[in-house]
Protein backbone atom coordinates (compact mmCIF):
# COMPACT_ATOMS: atom_id res chain seq x y z
CA UNK A 1 0.00 0.00 0.00
CA UNK A 2 1.43 3.27 -1.06
CA UNK A 3 0.35 5.08 2.06
CA UNK A 4 3.01 3.09 3.82
CA UNK A 5 5.59 4.58 1.57
CA UNK A 6 4.85 7.99 2.96
CA UNK A 7 5.89 6.66 6.32
CA UNK A 8 9.04 5.07 5.02
CA UNK A 9 9.87 8.22 3.10
CA UNK A 10 9.61 10.27 6.23
CA UNK A 11 11.81 7.96 8.23
CA UNK A 12 14.38 7.62 5.52
CA UNK A 13 14.42 11.33 4.98
CA UNK A 14 16.78 11.62 7.85
CA UNK A 15 19.39 9.97 5.72
CA UNK A 16 18.37 11.08 2.28
CA UNK A 17 18.36 14.60 1.12
CA UNK A 18 15.66 14.26 -1.50
CA UNK A 19 12.40 12.53 -0.82
CA UNK A 20 11.53 10.77 -3.98
CA UNK A 21 8.01 9.60 -4.34
CA UNK A 22 8.78 6.38 -6.06
CA UNK A 23 6.34 3.81 -7.16
CA UNK A 24 8.01 0.58 -6.48
CA UNK A 25 6.97 -2.95 -5.87
CA UNK A 26 9.33 -2.97 -2.93
CA UNK A 27 7.52 -1.01 -0.32
CA UNK A 28 10.17 -0.95 2.27
CA UNK A 29 13.84 -0.39 2.31
CA UNK A 30 15.21 -2.42 5.09
CA UNK A 31 18.38 -0.44 5.19
CA UNK A 32 18.08 1.10 8.63
CA UNK A 33 17.21 -2.22 10.16
CA UNK A 34 19.98 -4.23 11.67
CA UNK A 35 19.45 -7.89 12.15
CA UNK A 36 22.29 -8.55 14.46
CA UNK A 37 21.87 -9.98 17.89
CA UNK A 38 18.32 -11.16 17.59
CA UNK A 39 17.32 -13.15 20.61
CA UNK A 40 14.31 -14.85 19.07
CA UNK A 41 13.66 -16.14 15.62
CA UNK A 42 13.35 -13.31 13.13
CA UNK A 43 9.86 -14.35 12.07
CA UNK A 44 8.66 -14.57 15.63
CA UNK A 45 5.99 -11.90 15.20
CA UNK A 46 4.60 -13.68 12.16
CA UNK A 47 4.52 -17.04 13.88
CA UNK A 48 3.20 -15.60 17.13
CA UNK A 49 0.47 -13.70 15.34
CA UNK A 50 -0.80 -16.66 13.35
CA UNK A 51 -0.63 -19.02 16.28
CA UNK A 52 -2.50 -16.50 18.42
CA UNK A 53 -5.14 -16.04 15.75
CA UNK A 54 -5.62 -19.80 15.36
CA UNK A 55 -5.88 -20.25 19.11
CA UNK A 56 -8.45 -17.47 19.32
CA UNK A 57 -10.61 -18.92 16.55
CA UNK A 58 -10.48 -22.40 18.08
CA UNK A 59 -11.29 -20.96 21.49
CA UNK A 60 -14.26 -19.13 20.03
CA UNK A 61 -15.42 -22.35 18.40
CA UNK A 62 -15.22 -24.27 21.65
CA UNK A 63 -17.05 -21.58 23.56
CA UNK A 64 -19.84 -21.64 20.98
CA UNK A 65 -19.97 -25.43 21.04
CA UNK A 66 -20.19 -25.41 24.81
CA UNK A 67 -23.09 -23.03 24.56
CA UNK A 68 -24.95 -25.64 22.56
CA UNK A 69 -24.11 -28.49 24.86
CA UNK A 70 -25.34 -27.16 28.18
CA UNK A 71 -28.51 -28.90 29.23
CA UNK A 72 -30.12 -32.07 27.99
CA UNK A 73 -33.64 -32.01 26.58
CA UNK A 74 -36.20 -32.25 29.33
CA UNK A 75 -39.24 -34.40 28.97
CA UNK A 76 -41.02 -32.61 31.74
CA UNK A 77 -43.43 -30.11 30.25
CA UNK A 78 -43.73 -28.25 33.47
CA UNK A 79 -40.20 -27.09 32.98
CA UNK A 80 -41.09 -25.19 29.86
CA UNK A 81 -42.07 -22.14 31.83
CA UNK A 82 -38.84 -22.41 33.73
CA UNK A 83 -36.96 -22.43 30.46
CA UNK A 84 -38.82 -19.35 29.42
CA UNK A 85 -37.56 -17.72 32.56
CA UNK A 86 -34.02 -18.76 31.68
CA UNK A 87 -34.43 -17.40 28.20
CA UNK A 88 -35.58 -14.11 29.59
CA UNK A 89 -32.68 -13.99 31.98
CA UNK A 90 -30.34 -14.61 29.04
CA UNK A 91 -32.00 -11.75 27.29
CA UNK A 92 -31.66 -9.55 30.33
CA UNK A 93 -28.04 -10.56 30.80
CA UNK A 94 -27.19 -9.41 27.35
CA UNK A 95 -28.40 -6.02 28.27
CA UNK A 96 -31.30 -6.04 25.92
CA UNK A 97 -34.31 -4.85 27.86
CA UNK A 98 -37.34 -7.02 27.82
CA UNK A 99 -38.67 -4.61 25.34
CA UNK A 100 -39.52 -7.31 22.92
CA UNK A 101 -41.69 -8.87 25.55
CA UNK A 102 -43.51 -5.63 26.11
CA UNK A 103 -43.81 -5.16 22.41
CA UNK A 104 -45.09 -8.61 21.98
CA UNK A 105 -47.54 -8.42 24.83
CA UNK A 106 -48.87 -5.26 23.26
CA UNK A 107 -49.15 -6.99 19.99
CA UNK A 108 -50.57 -9.96 21.71
CA UNK A 109 -53.57 -7.92 22.65
CA UNK A 110 -54.06 -7.05 19.02
CA UNK A 111 -53.19 -10.31 17.46
CA UNK A 112 -54.00 -12.74 20.17
CA UNK A 113 -56.42 -14.65 18.09
CA UNK A 114 -54.04 -15.08 15.21
CA UNK A 115 -51.25 -16.08 17.54
CA UNK A 116 -53.48 -18.65 19.08
CA UNK A 117 -53.88 -20.05 15.62
CA UNK A 118 -50.13 -19.98 15.21
CA UNK A 119 -49.79 -22.01 18.30
CA UNK A 120 -52.03 -24.80 17.36
CA UNK A 121 -51.64 -25.03 13.65
CA UNK A 122 -48.81 -26.43 11.66
CA UNK A 123 -46.39 -24.24 9.82
CA UNK A 124 -48.30 -24.09 6.55
CA UNK A 125 -51.43 -23.01 8.29
CA UNK A 126 -49.39 -20.51 10.19
CA UNK A 127 -48.11 -19.03 7.00
CA UNK A 128 -51.54 -18.70 5.51
CA UNK A 129 -52.74 -16.86 8.57
CA UNK A 130 -49.79 -14.56 8.36
CA UNK A 131 -50.38 -13.99 4.70
CA UNK A 132 -53.94 -12.99 5.28
CA UNK A 133 -52.85 -10.64 8.03
CA UNK A 134 -49.98 -9.09 6.29
CA UNK A 135 -51.39 -9.19 2.79
CA UNK A 136 -51.69 -5.45 2.34
CA UNK A 137 -48.22 -4.79 3.61
CA UNK A 138 -46.52 -7.28 1.38
CA UNK A 139 -45.09 -6.25 -1.88
CA UNK A 140 -45.36 -9.53 -3.62
CA UNK A 141 -46.23 -13.13 -3.03
CA UNK A 142 -42.67 -14.15 -2.78
CA UNK A 143 -42.22 -11.53 -0.13
CA UNK A 144 -44.44 -13.70 1.93
CA UNK A 145 -42.05 -16.55 1.55
CA UNK A 146 -39.40 -14.35 2.93
CA UNK A 147 -41.49 -13.51 5.97
CA UNK A 148 -39.54 -14.81 8.91
CA UNK A 149 -40.95 -18.24 9.22
CA UNK A 150 -38.51 -20.06 11.37
CA UNK A 151 -37.30 -17.00 13.19
CA UNK A 152 -40.79 -15.65 13.67
CA UNK A 153 -41.66 -18.99 15.01
CA UNK A 154 -39.08 -18.58 17.75
CA UNK A 155 -40.84 -15.55 19.11
CA UNK A 156 -44.28 -16.89 18.56
CA UNK A 157 -43.48 -20.16 20.19
CA UNK A 158 -42.00 -18.43 23.16
CA UNK A 159 -44.94 -16.19 23.62
CA UNK A 160 -47.43 -18.85 22.89
CA UNK A 161 -45.97 -20.61 25.84
CA UNK A 162 -46.11 -17.56 28.00
CA UNK A 163 -49.55 -16.37 27.10
CA UNK A 164 -51.48 -19.45 26.29
CA UNK A 165 -49.80 -22.02 28.42
CA UNK A 166 -50.04 -24.67 25.78
CA UNK A 167 -47.12 -26.93 26.44
CA UNK A 168 -48.27 -29.44 23.89
CA UNK A 169 -48.89 -27.19 20.97
CA UNK A 170 -48.97 -29.26 17.88
CA UNK A 171 -46.26 -27.30 16.28
CA UNK A 172 -44.14 -30.19 15.40
CA UNK A 173 -41.58 -28.28 13.46
CA UNK A 174 -39.13 -31.08 13.56
CA UNK A 175 -36.99 -29.57 10.93
CA UNK A 176 -36.95 -26.34 12.83
CA UNK A 177 -34.17 -27.83 14.87
CA UNK A 178 -32.28 -26.75 11.82
CA UNK A 179 -33.48 -23.27 12.76
CA UNK A 180 -30.38 -22.88 14.80
CA UNK A 181 -28.36 -23.21 11.65
CA UNK A 182 -30.79 -21.46 9.37
CA UNK A 183 -30.40 -18.15 10.98
CA UNK A 184 -26.69 -18.37 10.77
CA UNK A 185 -26.25 -20.09 7.47
CA UNK A 186 -28.70 -18.26 5.34
CA UNK A 187 -31.17 -15.56 5.89
CA UNK A 188 -33.45 -16.44 8.78
CA UNK A 189 -36.71 -16.45 6.88
CA UNK A 190 -36.02 -19.54 4.84
CA UNK A 191 -36.17 -22.94 6.38
CA UNK A 192 -33.56 -25.01 4.63
CA UNK B 1 19.20 3.05 -5.05
CA UNK B 2 18.18 4.50 -1.73
CA UNK B 3 19.78 1.85 0.38
CA UNK B 4 23.37 2.30 -0.58
CA UNK B 5 24.01 4.22 2.59
CA UNK B 6 23.03 1.39 4.83
CA UNK B 7 24.48 -1.98 5.41
CA UNK B 8 22.34 -4.99 4.97
CA UNK B 9 22.79 -8.16 6.86
CA UNK B 10 22.85 -11.47 5.16
CA UNK B 11 20.09 -12.71 7.40
CA UNK B 12 17.86 -9.91 6.20
CA UNK B 13 14.16 -10.53 5.79
CA UNK B 14 13.55 -10.15 2.12
CA UNK B 15 10.18 -9.34 0.73
CA UNK B 16 8.09 -12.40 0.14
CA UNK B 17 6.92 -12.01 -3.39
CA UNK B 18 3.66 -13.47 -4.60
CA UNK B 19 3.78 -14.32 -8.31
CA UNK B 20 1.84 -11.90 -10.40
CA UNK B 21 -0.17 -14.66 -12.02
CA UNK B 22 -1.49 -15.73 -8.63
CA UNK B 23 -2.31 -12.15 -7.78
CA UNK B 24 -4.25 -11.54 -10.94
CA UNK B 25 -6.07 -14.86 -10.82
CA UNK B 26 -7.24 -14.36 -7.27
CA UNK B 27 -8.24 -10.77 -7.93
CA UNK B 28 -10.11 -11.62 -11.12
CA UNK B 29 -11.97 -14.46 -9.42
CA UNK B 30 -13.05 -12.15 -6.61
CA UNK B 31 -14.25 -9.45 -8.97
CA UNK B 32 -16.18 -11.86 -11.16
CA UNK B 33 -17.88 -13.63 -8.32
CA UNK B 34 -19.07 -10.46 -6.66
CA UNK B 35 -20.16 -8.99 -9.98
CA UNK B 36 -22.31 -12.06 -10.55
CA UNK B 37 -24.00 -11.53 -7.23
CA UNK B 38 -24.75 -7.92 -8.05
CA UNK B 39 -26.18 -8.84 -11.42
CA UNK B 40 -28.28 -11.60 -9.92
CA UNK B 41 -29.78 -9.36 -7.26
CA UNK B 42 -30.50 -6.61 -9.76
CA UNK B 43 -32.16 -8.92 -12.24
CA UNK B 44 -34.35 -10.89 -9.89
CA UNK B 45 -37.18 -8.85 -8.43
CA UNK B 46 -37.66 -11.36 -5.63
CA UNK B 47 -34.27 -10.40 -4.31
CA UNK B 48 -35.09 -6.73 -3.84
CA UNK B 49 -35.07 -7.07 -0.09
CA UNK B 50 -33.05 -5.34 2.62
CA UNK B 51 -31.24 -8.58 3.37
CA UNK B 52 -29.94 -8.88 -0.18
CA UNK B 53 -29.08 -5.22 -0.42
CA UNK B 54 -26.75 -5.64 2.51
CA UNK B 55 -25.19 -8.67 0.85
CA UNK B 56 -24.75 -6.56 -2.28
CA UNK B 57 -23.02 -3.92 -0.23
CA UNK B 58 -20.61 -6.57 1.00
CA UNK B 59 -20.08 -7.72 -2.57
CA UNK B 60 -19.29 -4.17 -3.69
CA UNK B 61 -16.72 -3.66 -0.96
CA UNK B 62 -15.09 -6.99 -1.79
CA UNK B 63 -14.97 -6.00 -5.42
CA UNK B 64 -13.34 -2.71 -4.55
CA UNK B 65 -10.63 -4.49 -2.60
CA UNK B 66 -9.80 -6.84 -5.45
CA UNK B 67 -10.03 -4.01 -7.97
CA UNK B 68 -7.57 -1.99 -5.98
CA UNK B 69 -5.01 -4.76 -6.01
CA UNK B 70 -5.47 -5.38 -9.70
CA UNK B 71 -5.11 -1.72 -10.60
CA UNK B 72 -2.07 -1.36 -8.41
CA UNK B 73 -0.38 -4.31 -10.07
CA UNK B 74 -1.22 -2.94 -13.49
CA UNK B 75 0.25 0.43 -12.62
CA UNK B 76 3.38 -1.11 -11.22
CA UNK B 77 3.81 -3.11 -14.40
CA UNK B 78 3.28 0.05 -16.41
CA UNK B 79 5.88 1.77 -14.27
CA UNK B 80 8.35 -1.00 -14.86
CA UNK B 81 7.71 -1.00 -18.57
CA UNK B 82 8.04 2.72 -18.65
CA UNK B 83 4.70 4.09 -19.65
CA UNK B 84 4.27 5.89 -16.36
CA UNK B 85 6.88 7.96 -14.66
CA UNK B 86 7.87 7.05 -11.19
CA UNK B 87 7.94 10.52 -9.80
CA UNK B 88 5.14 12.77 -10.62
CA UNK B 89 2.20 14.62 -9.33
CA UNK B 90 -0.32 12.65 -11.30
CA UNK B 91 1.03 9.36 -10.04
CA UNK B 92 0.96 10.60 -6.49
CA UNK B 93 -2.67 11.61 -6.78
CA UNK B 94 -3.49 8.32 -8.41
CA UNK B 95 -1.72 6.55 -5.60
CA UNK B 96 -3.68 8.44 -2.96
CA UNK B 97 -6.91 7.69 -4.77
CA UNK B 98 -6.12 4.00 -4.82
CA UNK B 99 -5.16 3.94 -1.17
CA UNK B 100 -8.45 5.50 -0.25
CA UNK B 101 -10.21 2.90 -2.43
CA UNK B 102 -8.57 0.19 -0.42
CA UNK B 103 -9.47 1.64 2.95
CA UNK B 104 -12.98 2.21 1.62
CA UNK B 105 -13.12 -1.48 0.82
CA UNK B 106 -12.06 -2.47 4.33
CA UNK B 107 -14.46 -0.11 6.05
CA UNK B 108 -17.23 -1.09 3.67
CA UNK B 109 -16.67 -4.76 4.45
CA UNK B 110 -16.81 -4.20 8.18
CA UNK B 111 -19.94 -2.09 8.06
CA UNK B 112 -21.67 -4.40 5.61
CA UNK B 113 -21.03 -7.35 7.89
CA UNK B 114 -22.39 -5.29 10.74
CA UNK B 115 -25.48 -4.41 8.73
CA UNK B 116 -26.06 -8.05 7.81
CA UNK B 117 -25.74 -9.12 11.45
CA UNK B 118 -28.06 -6.33 12.62
CA UNK B 119 -30.60 -7.23 9.95
CA UNK B 120 -30.64 -10.85 11.06
CA UNK B 121 -30.87 -9.75 14.67
CA UNK B 122 -33.93 -7.64 13.95
CA UNK B 123 -35.44 -10.48 11.98
CA UNK B 124 -35.20 -12.72 14.98
CA UNK B 125 -35.91 -10.52 17.93
CA UNK B 126 -38.39 -8.16 16.35
CA UNK B 127 -39.86 -10.71 14.02
CA UNK B 128 -43.41 -9.48 13.94
CA UNK B 129 -42.40 -5.91 13.31
CA UNK B 130 -39.54 -6.65 10.98
CA UNK B 131 -41.27 -5.41 7.86
CA UNK B 132 -42.10 -2.14 9.57
CA UNK B 133 -38.68 -1.62 11.04
CA UNK B 134 -36.60 -2.61 8.03
CA UNK B 135 -38.34 -1.20 5.02
CA UNK B 136 -36.60 -1.09 1.69
CA UNK B 137 -36.25 2.66 1.87
CA UNK B 138 -34.68 2.53 5.31
CA UNK B 139 -32.25 -0.11 4.18
CA UNK B 140 -31.16 2.07 1.27
CA UNK B 141 -30.81 5.07 3.56
CA UNK B 142 -28.71 3.04 5.98
CA UNK B 143 -26.49 1.87 3.13
CA UNK B 144 -26.12 5.44 1.85
CA UNK B 145 -25.06 6.64 5.29
CA UNK B 146 -22.62 3.77 5.71
CA UNK B 147 -20.96 4.35 2.35
CA UNK B 148 -20.82 8.13 2.80
CA UNK B 149 -19.14 7.64 6.16
CA UNK B 150 -16.72 5.08 4.75
CA UNK B 151 -15.85 7.29 1.78
CA UNK B 152 -15.18 10.29 4.02
CA UNK B 153 -13.10 8.27 6.45
CA UNK B 154 -11.11 6.57 3.75
CA UNK B 155 -10.18 9.85 2.09
CA UNK B 156 -9.24 11.32 5.46
CA UNK B 157 -7.18 8.27 6.40
CA UNK B 158 -5.41 8.15 3.05
CA UNK B 159 -4.51 11.81 3.22
CA UNK B 160 -3.37 11.73 6.83
CA UNK B 161 -2.03 8.21 6.98
CA UNK B 162 1.17 9.27 8.64
CA UNK B 163 -0.60 10.64 11.66
CA UNK B 164 -0.97 8.34 14.62
CA UNK B 165 -4.39 9.85 15.18
CA UNK B 166 -5.72 8.08 12.11
CA UNK B 167 -3.95 4.78 12.53
CA UNK B 168 -5.08 4.16 16.08
CA UNK B 169 -8.83 4.69 15.58
CA UNK B 170 -8.61 2.61 12.44
CA UNK B 171 -7.06 -0.30 14.26
CA UNK B 172 -9.39 0.03 17.22
CA UNK B 173 -12.46 0.10 15.00
CA UNK B 174 -11.60 -3.28 13.55
CA UNK B 175 -11.70 -5.44 16.72
CA UNK B 176 -14.52 -3.37 18.17
CA UNK B 177 -16.76 -4.09 15.23
CA UNK B 178 -15.84 -7.75 15.24
CA UNK B 179 -16.71 -7.99 18.90
CA UNK B 180 -20.04 -6.28 18.38
CA UNK B 181 -20.93 -8.57 15.49
CA UNK B 182 -19.91 -11.56 17.58
CA UNK B 183 -22.22 -10.43 20.39
CA UNK B 184 -25.15 -10.06 18.02
CA UNK B 185 -24.65 -13.50 16.57
CA UNK B 186 -24.11 -15.16 19.94
CA UNK B 187 -27.35 -13.67 21.19
CA UNK B 188 -29.22 -14.98 18.17
CA UNK B 189 -27.47 -18.25 18.61
CA UNK B 190 -28.64 -18.59 22.19
CA UNK B 191 -32.19 -17.92 21.20
CA UNK B 192 -32.03 -20.50 18.45
CA UNK B 193 -30.56 -23.00 20.85
CA UNK B 194 -33.25 -22.50 23.43
CA UNK B 195 -35.83 -22.85 20.71
CA UNK B 196 -34.26 -26.07 19.56
CA UNK B 197 -34.31 -27.34 23.11
CA UNK B 198 -37.97 -26.50 23.44
CA UNK B 199 -38.75 -28.36 20.26
CA UNK B 200 -36.73 -31.31 21.40
CA UNK B 201 -38.54 -31.36 24.70
CA UNK B 202 -41.91 -31.95 23.09
CA UNK B 203 -43.09 -35.44 23.79
CA UNK B 204 -44.11 -35.90 20.21
CA UNK B 205 -40.82 -34.72 18.89
CA UNK B 206 -38.46 -37.22 17.39
CA UNK B 207 -35.76 -34.74 16.65
CA UNK B 208 -32.17 -35.81 16.93
CA UNK B 209 -29.39 -33.60 18.07
CA UNK B 210 -27.00 -33.95 15.23
CA UNK B 211 -27.05 -30.25 14.45
CA UNK B 212 -25.78 -28.98 17.75
CA UNK B 213 -22.36 -28.02 16.53
CA UNK B 214 -23.39 -26.89 13.08
CA UNK B 215 -24.35 -23.42 14.27
CA UNK B 216 -21.10 -23.08 16.15
CA UNK B 217 -19.15 -24.11 13.05
CA UNK B 218 -21.01 -21.65 10.85
CA UNK B 219 -20.51 -18.76 13.19
CA UNK B 220 -16.84 -19.61 13.65
CA UNK B 221 -16.42 -19.69 9.88
CA UNK B 222 -18.10 -16.30 9.48
CA UNK B 223 -15.91 -14.49 11.89
CA UNK B 224 -12.81 -16.63 11.54
CA UNK B 225 -12.56 -15.98 7.81
CA UNK B 226 -12.92 -12.26 8.24
CA UNK B 227 -10.38 -12.15 11.05
CA UNK B 228 -7.82 -14.29 9.26
CA UNK B 229 -8.07 -12.28 6.06
CA UNK B 230 -8.03 -8.74 7.45
CA UNK B 231 -6.19 -8.91 10.78
CA UNK B 232 -2.75 -9.50 9.22
CA UNK B 233 -3.08 -6.32 7.22
CA UNK B 234 -4.31 -4.29 10.20
CA UNK B 235 -1.35 -5.52 12.22
CA UNK B 236 0.88 -4.51 9.35
CA UNK B 237 -0.44 -0.96 9.50
CA UNK B 238 0.15 -0.83 13.24
CA UNK B 239 3.70 -2.11 12.99
CA UNK B 240 4.50 0.19 10.09
CA UNK B 241 3.41 3.14 12.12
CA UNK B 242 4.99 2.30 15.41
CA UNK B 243 8.06 0.15 14.86
CA UNK B 244 9.30 0.32 11.27
CA UNK B 245 12.92 -0.14 12.27
CA UNK B 246 12.56 -3.03 14.63
CA UNK B 247 13.88 -6.19 12.97
CA UNK B 248 11.00 -8.32 14.15
CA UNK B 249 8.49 -5.80 12.81
CA UNK B 250 10.43 -5.56 9.58
CA UNK B 251 10.26 -9.30 9.13
CA UNK B 252 6.53 -9.21 9.66
CA UNK B 253 6.17 -6.41 7.16
CA UNK B 254 8.10 -8.39 4.57
CA UNK B 255 5.07 -10.64 4.04
CA UNK B 256 2.98 -7.68 2.99
CA UNK B 257 2.03 -9.14 -0.36
CA UNK B 258 0.83 -12.34 1.23
CA UNK B 259 -1.44 -10.23 3.42
CA UNK B 260 -2.75 -8.48 0.33
CA UNK B 261 -3.50 -11.80 -1.31
CA UNK B 262 -5.36 -12.89 1.82
CA UNK B 263 -7.59 -9.86 1.50
CA UNK B 264 -8.43 -10.83 -2.03
CA UNK B 265 -9.15 -14.37 -0.88
CA UNK B 266 -11.64 -12.89 1.52
CA UNK B 267 -13.41 -11.39 -1.47
CA UNK B 268 -13.74 -14.88 -2.92
CA UNK B 269 -14.84 -16.58 0.29
CA UNK B 270 -17.38 -14.00 1.48
CA UNK B 271 -19.92 -14.69 -1.29
CA UNK B 272 -19.75 -18.39 -0.49
CA UNK B 273 -20.63 -17.96 3.14
CA UNK B 274 -23.18 -15.19 2.73
CA UNK B 275 -24.70 -14.97 -0.69
CA UNK B 276 -24.59 -18.52 -1.99
CA UNK B 277 -26.33 -19.87 1.07
CA UNK B 278 -29.55 -18.41 -0.14
CA UNK B 279 -31.57 -20.85 -2.27
CA UNK B 280 -33.24 -17.98 -4.10
CA UNK B 281 -29.90 -16.55 -5.18
CA UNK B 282 -28.65 -19.94 -6.25
CA UNK B 283 -31.69 -20.53 -8.40
CA UNK B 284 -31.22 -17.10 -9.97
CA UNK B 285 -27.69 -18.07 -10.91
CA UNK B 286 -28.86 -21.29 -12.47
CA UNK B 287 -31.42 -19.41 -14.50
CA UNK B 288 -28.81 -16.92 -15.62
CA UNK B 289 -26.43 -19.58 -16.79
CA UNK B 290 -28.99 -21.77 -18.45
CA UNK B 291 -30.48 -18.84 -20.28
CA UNK B 292 -27.12 -17.77 -21.57
CA UNK B 293 -26.44 -21.16 -23.08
Amino acid sequence: MCAMRLISNRTSQQALSNSDYTWDYEYYEYGPVSFEGLKAHKYSIVIGFWVGLAVFVIFMFFVLTLLTKTGAPHQDNAEISEKRFHMNSFVADFGKPLESERVFSHQMAEESQSLFHFCINEVDHMNKEKESQKGPSLESNTHFQEVPKSSGMFEEDLHCLTKFNIPNFVNTEQNSSLGEDDLLISEPPIIL
Amino acid sequence: ENISDFSLNITDCTQVVVPEEVFFTVAAAGILENLLILIAVVRNKNLHLPMYFFICSLAISDMLGSLYKTLENIFIILCKVGYLTRHGDFEKKLDDAMDSMFILSLLGSIFSLLAIAADRYITIFYALRYHNIMTLRRALVILAIIWAFCAGSSIAIALFSYEAATVIPFTILFPLMMFFILCLYVHMFLLARSHAKKIASLPSSTVHHRTNTKGAITLTIFLGVFLCCWAPFVLHILLARFCPHNPYCACYMSIFHVNGTLIMCNAIINPMIFAFRSPELRSTFKKMFYCSR
